[in-house]
C-alpha cells in the first residue's frame, strides 16, 4: 500500500502557463505555418532520393532499419527479413511522397500538431542539455520552497485487542494489556495477531488511515502522549499505541530533495525556452484577424 | 508467421525515426552529488525513498481494466478525460465526470493501473470531432456529434457494426490516430510509474465480439518495449491469433499477457471443450492459451462471471450481479455453460482426462471497466461507469424517470426494468514491492484474487501439516510460504496425508466486516465428469460450520434500508480457518479456491435512492454482500509435468 506522496510543486502552474500558448489555435497556425516552410525543402530533399519514379534507400536507412530489428530480436536480420522490412519502409517513402504530392498533409490538424510538437522538442531538448549549477538549484529551492514541505508524519507500533474475539471483556483486557506495557513488559506476545502491521514507519495521516481508518489516524496526530496509550478504536479492535517518532510538517533540508528540485528546474527551463522561443517566433509575424460579423461586437478578451 | 513478425518489426523500424519522441519525455536527469557523511548522519533524514521489498508479500491493490477518451465509445460518452487523468485519478487525485462534477476515490489511492483503450478506432473519435483532419471528413460526423440523440444512435451503430463484423470500416483505415494514441497511453503509463509507490502497465483493449458474443481480452505488457500498434480484433477476431501475436512478441523480447472478460456474456463460447475451428482442443492449444492467458477478470461493472444460479443450484450466493443481457444490447443471454469461471475450471480438469493438459488453469482478477477514465469501486460513492449515459441517478435506473412519483407507478405502468450494472471490481496482487517486475511476476504467478470494490485482505495457502501455522504472525506466514503453496499453484499428492487449506481474511477499513469464508471445490469423478460444491470453512461471530451442511449459522446481520446503516456488532473484522476437504480423494484431480463474504450492505442502487428520499428500486436486489475470489489452488494425484 502507498502511504507516502511526494510533492510536484511548482510543474502544474508552469506547464499551465506555458501550455497556454501552444494551445492558442493562432499560434498553432503560424507557428504550422513556419514549421511547414522550413520543413519543405527537407520532405521535398527527401534522404530517399531520387524523383519522380525512383526511390533510392541510401545505405544509413538500410543500417538503421536492420539495427532497429537488431534490438528487438537480439540478431541481425537475415537478407531476407531485411528486404522485407525495406520494401515495407519503401510502400512508406511512396504512400508519404503521393500523399504529400496530393496535399493531404496540408490541411489536415493531426499532422500540423504533430509538427508543432516535434518543434517543441527541439526547442525542450535544447534546453534539456543544459545543466543546472548549485546556485540555479538554491534560487530555485528559496523560491518555491512553500512547494516542497513535507507534511507531518508518525511512526508508531500498536497491540490490538479484538472485541471479535474477546467479545464484552475486550476493553478490561485491553487495560490489562495497558498496564503490563506501562509496566515495561516485552510487548511482542500480547494481544490478538492480525493482518495489520504492528508497526507503521513514518506515514503521513492519509497513509495511516489508509490502514488503520480516518478516526484512528487522526486520533494518532492529535496525540501529545509519550510510551504507550489508548486503547484507540478502529474498525478491527481497540489498540494500544506507542507513537516511535514524530516529524511535524517541515521544509525538506536542499540535500534531502536535490534530486526532486533539479528535476522540477529541468522541467521549468524546458518550459522557459520553449515560451521564449514561441514568444521570439511571434515577433517575427504580424496577425490579422478577419473577424466574422458574429464576433467582431462582442467583448473582446484579455 | 513470419510474415507478420516482419510486419510488427517493420512499424518499429519506421518509428524509430521518431526516436526524438520518447526521448522528450519528462523523465527526469539523474544529478548526482557527493554526500558527506554529515549529511547521512542527519537524524530526521527520512529512511532511503525507494522500494523495500517483504519476502512474506504485500497485498497491493489496483484495476487492470481502465477506458479513458482515446476509447471510441467512452469519447461518445463525452468522456474527455485522459490517460493522464486515469493515473491522476488511481493516484488519488480528483478529476472532472462528463457529467459536470468532481470524482474521487473514497478509500484512497490505489497502488497500480493500466489504461486499456479499446484498440479498435483508438483515438479516432477525436480525430473525427477535430476539425481539419481527414477523419473529420466522414460523411457522418457530424451525426455523431449531433444534439439529436437518435443520429448519435445511428452513426454509432456504423462503429458497433464494424466491432461485431470485425471489420475495420474502409473510410477509418488510417491509423495516424490510433498511432498517436497508442504512443499517449505509452507516454503516460511512463510518466506515473513510480516504483514503491505507484505502478502503471501499458495495456490496451482487444475487443473481439463476433456476432455480440463478447471475447474482450485485455492486454498487458510487463514493461515499456511493446509493439508500435496493438493486435486489435480488425487483425482477427480469432483469440487464437493474438496469442500467437503475443508468442511472437515474446520471442524478440516483449513479454505481455492477455486477461479475458465478461466471459458472462460470452454465449457459451469463451471457455469451450472445442478450438475455434472446432476440433477437440489438444495440448498445443492448451499450452498456448495457458501461456498467454494464466488469469481472467471474475467481476467488472458488467457482472460476475464466477458462477450462476442456473450453473450453481446449490450455490445461495451464486445470484450475485447476474449480467442478463449481451454486452451494448437489450437481447437476454440464454446460454451459460461456457461462459462462467467455476464451469471452466470443472471443463479445464475435464479437458485434462481427455487431453493430458488442462487449459483452464487460470487465476483471477478484477477491475471496473470504467470508462471515465475512472471508477468509485464503492457503493456508497457510486457514479456509475459510462460518462453522460449514466451519471445520474435517474439515467442510471435508481431514481424512476420524471413523470413518475415512485417505482410502484413506473412498474404499474407496465414499463421495463432496464439495464443494470455493478460498481465494478479491484485486482489484488501479493508481491514483495510495488513495482512493475513484482507486480508482474505476481500476476504470472497466479498468486491475485479479484474482489467487489472493497480492498479485503484474503491470504490462501494449501499444503501437508499446516496445523498451528498462524497466517495473523509473520512466523506464521513465512512458514506457509516455506511448507504450503500459495492461491494460483499446484499442490501435488503426498502419499499417505491430507492436504489442508489455510486462509485468512481482513475486511476493507472502510467497508463492511466479514461473515464467513467459503472454499469452493470442483472435481472429476472416475468417469470424467466434474462436480461442484461449495464448503463454509470458517464463520464470522464465533459461529461453527454444520458438518451436514457446511454453512455457518445465519449471523443475522442487518441492513437498514432507510439509511443504510449495518448492524454494529455482526461480523468479524478478521476471519481465519484451517480446513480438511471432508471428501477428499487422493485420487481426483481437484481444484479448491476461496471465497470471502462480507456482511450485507446496501447496493449502490439503494444509497442512491436513500439520497434522493424514495424507496429503492424493487426489481433491483436492495443489499449485497460484497466478496473476494482468491486464485484457485490445483491438486493433482501424479506429478504434474
Amino acid at each position: 500500500m502507498s502511504t507516502d506522496t511526494s510533492p510536484r510543486p511548482g510543474l502544474s502552474s508552469l506547464r499551465a502557463s506555458g501550455s497556454r500558448a501552444i494551445r492558442e489555435p493562432l499560434f498553432q497556425f503560424l507557428l504550422v505555418a513556419i514549421v511547414l516552410f522550413s520543413l519543405n525543402s527537407i520532405l521535398n530533399g527527401g534522404e530517399a532520393e531520387g524523383d519522380g519514379q525512383t526511390i533510392t534507400i541510401p545505405e544509413g536507412r538500410v543500417l538503421q532499419i536492420a539495427e532497429s530489428y537488431r534490438l528487438m530480436s537480439g540478431r541481425a536480420p537475415s537478407r531476407t527479413e531485411l528486404e522485407a522490412l525495406i520494401a515495407d519502409y519503401a510502400d512508406e517513402e511512396i504512400a508519404a511522397r503521393e500523399a504529400t504530392a496530393l496535399g493531404l498533409d496540408a490541411d489536415d490538424t493531426i499532422i500540423r500538431r504533430r509538427l508543432q510538437q516535434k518543434l517543441t522538442f527541439l526547442v525542450e531538448d535544447s534546453a534539456a542539455t543544459s545543466e543546472p549549477t548549485a546556485e540555479d538549484l538554491a534560487a530555485f529551492f528559496d523560491a518555491y520552497q512553500e512547494d516542497y514541505i513535507l507534511p507531518a508524519r508518525l511512526a508508531f507500533r500498536q497491540i490490538m485487542v479484538s472485541p471479535d474475539k474477546r467479545g464484552d471483556a475486550a476493553s478490561d483486557e485491553a487495560a490489562a494489556i495497558f498496564d503490563e506495557l506501562k509496566a515495561g513488559a516485552d510487548p511482542t506476545p500480547l494481544g490478538d495477531p492480525s493482518m495489520l502491521p504492528k508497526s507503521m514507519a513514518p506515514s503521513p495521516e492519509t497513509g495511516i488511515a489508509m490502514v488503520f481508518g480516518q478516526s484512528f489516524a487522526a486520533t494518532l496526530f492529535a496525540s501529545e502522549e509519550d510510551g504507550w496509550f489508548g486503547p484507540v478504536r478502529s474498525p478491527i479492535g481497540l489498540h494500544l499505541v506507542e507513537i516511535t517518532s514524530r516529524e511535524p510538517a517541515r521544509m525538506p533540508a536542499f540535500a534531502e530533495i536535490e534530486t526532486q528540485v533539479a528535476a522540477d528546474w529541468m522541467a521549468e527551463n524546458r518550459a522557459l525556452a520553449r515560451s521564449e522561443f514561441e514568444e521570439n517566433l511571434r515577433e517575427r509575424y504580424d496577425v490579422t484577424i478577419e473577424w466574422p460579423a458574429v464576433y467582431r461586437d462582442g467583448p473582446a478578451g484579455e | 508467421m513470419i510474415r507478420r513478425t516482419c510486419i510488427c518489426v517493420s512499424f518499429l523500424a519506421l518509428s524509430a525515426c521518431g526516436a526524438d519522441e520518447t526521448a522528450s519525455s519528462p523523465t527526469a536527469p539523474i544529478i548526482t552529488h557527493p554526500i558527506g557523511t554529515e549529511e547521512i548522519v542527519t537524524s530526521n533524514r527520512p529512511a532511503p525513498e525507494g522500494p523495500l521489498s517483504n519476502p512474506l508479500r504485500n497485498v497491493y491493490f489496483g484495476d487492470l481494466h481502465i477506458h479513458t477518451r482515446n476509447s471510441y465509445d467512452a469519447y461518445l460518452f463525452n468522456v474527455r478525460a485522459t490517460p493522464d487523468d486515469a493515473y491522476l485519478y488511481a493516484k488519488g487525485g480528483t478529476i472532472r465526470h462528463p457529467a459536470g462534477f468532481d470524482i474521487k476515490m473514497k478509500s484512497g489511492p490505489l497502488d497500480f493501473l493500466a489504461v486499456t483503450d479499446h484498440a479498435e478506432y483508438l483515438g479516432v473519435l477525436e480525430a473525427i470531432d477535430t476539425p481539419g483532419t481527414e477523419y473529420s471528413k466522414v460523411p457522418y460526423a457530424k451525426d455523431l456529434f449531433s444534439s439529436d440523440t437518435s443520429k448519435v444512435i445511428s452513426a454509432f451503430s456504423l462503429f458497433v457494426d464494424s466491432l461485431v463484423s470485425g471489420e475495420r470500416r474502409e473510410d477509418l483505415s488510417d491509423l495516424s490516430a490510433t498511432r498517436s494514441a497508442w504512443q499517449e497511453t505509452i507516454e503516460s503509463a511512463a510518466r506515473h510509474n513510480d516504483p514503491g509507490t505507484f505502478t502503471t502497465f501499458i495495456g490496451y483493449e482487444f475487443t473481439s465480439a463476433p456476432e455480440t458474443r463478447n471475447l474482450h481480452r485485455n492486454v498487458i505488457f510487463s514493461g515499456t518495449d511493446v509493439p508500435p500498434l496493438p493486435f486489435s480484433e480488425f487483425e482477427s477476431q480469432n483469440p487464437e491469433e493474438l496469442w500467437n501475436w503475443l508468442d511472437e512478441l515474446r520471442e524478440i523480447g516483449t513479454e505481455a499477457l492477455a486477461i479475458p472478460h465478461n466471459a458472462n456474456a460470452a454465449d457459451g463460447t469463451m471457455f469451450e471443450y472445442v478450438k475455434w475451428d472446432g476440433q477437440p482442443i489438444d495440448r498445443a492449444y492448451a499450452e498456448q492459451r495457458l501461456r498467454n492467458e494464466p488469469l481472467v477478470e471474475l467481476i467488472q461493472n458488467k457482472g460476475q462471471s464466477e458462477t450462476m444460479p442456473l450453473l450453481s443450484p446449490n450455490d445461495e450466493f451464486a445470484g450475485f450481479e447476474v449480467r442478463e443481457t449481451y454486452v451494448g444490447s437489450t437481447m437476454p443471454i440464454t446460454k451459460f455453460a461456457g461462459s462462467y469461471v467455476r464451469d471452466a475450471l470443472k471443463r479445464g480438469l475435464e479437458i485434462e482426462t481427455e487431453a493430458g493438459v488442462n487449459p483452464y488453469k487460470i487465476g483471477f482478477v478484477a477491475g471496473s471497466d470504467g470508462h471515465n477514465a475512472a471508477s468509485a469501486y464503492a457503493e456508497d460513492n457510486y457514479y456509475a461507469n459510462h460518462g453522460v449515459l449514466d451519471g445520474t441517478a435517474r439515467q442510471r435506473g435508481s431514481v424512476p424517470p420524471p413523470d413518475y412519483e415512485s417505482w410502484e407507478d413506473y412498474y404499474a405502468d407496465g414499463r421495463p426494468a432496464g439495464a443494470s450494472a455493478g460498481s465494478g471490481g479491484l485486482t489484488a496482487i501479493w508481491a514483495e514491492e510495488n513495482t512493475r517486475d513484482a507486480l508482474y511476476a505476481g500476476l504470472r504467478r497466479k498468486e491475485t484474487y479479484g474482489t467487489s470494490g472493497p480492498r479485503i485482505k484474503v491470504r490462501l495457502f494449501a499444503g501437508y501439516d499446516l496445523d498451528g501455522i498462524d497466517l495473523a504472525t509473520d512466523e506464521g506466514v513465512d512458514a506457509a510460504y516455506r511448507q504450503a503453496i500459495p492461491m494460483g499453484g499446484d499442490l501435488t499428492a503426498k502419499p499417505g496425508s491430507t492436504p489442508q487449506i489455510a486462509a485468512i481474511a481482513m475486511q476493507d477499513i472502510d467497508s463492511a466486516p466479514l461473515q464467513r469464508i467459503q472454499i469452493i471445490k470442483g472435481w472429476v469423478d472416475d468417469r470424467g465428469q466434474s462436480h461442484e460444491k461449495v464448503f463454509d470453512m470458517a464463520c464470522a461471530d464465533d459461529g461453527t460450520v454444520d458438518p451436514l451442511t457446511h454453512r455457518c449459522p445465519d449471523n443475522g446481520a442487518e441492513v437498514d434500508l432507510s439509511t443504510c446503516a449495518i448492524s454494529p456488532d455482526k461480523g468479524d473484522a478478521q476471519i481465519a480457518g484451517l480446513w480438511t476437504d471432508p471428501e477428499f480423494d487422493a485420487g481426483q484431480n481437484a481444484f479448491y479456491y476461496a471465497r470471502v463474504l462480507e456482511n450485507p450492505t446496501c447496493r449502490w442502487s439503494t444509497w442512491d435512492a436513500v439520497r434522493a428520499g424514495i424507496a429503492p428500486n424493487p426489481r433491483r436486489p436492495a443489499t449485497i454482500q460484497e466478496r473476494a475470489y482468491t486464485s484457485p489452488i490445483w491438486y493433482s494425484p501424479a506429478d504434474v509435468d
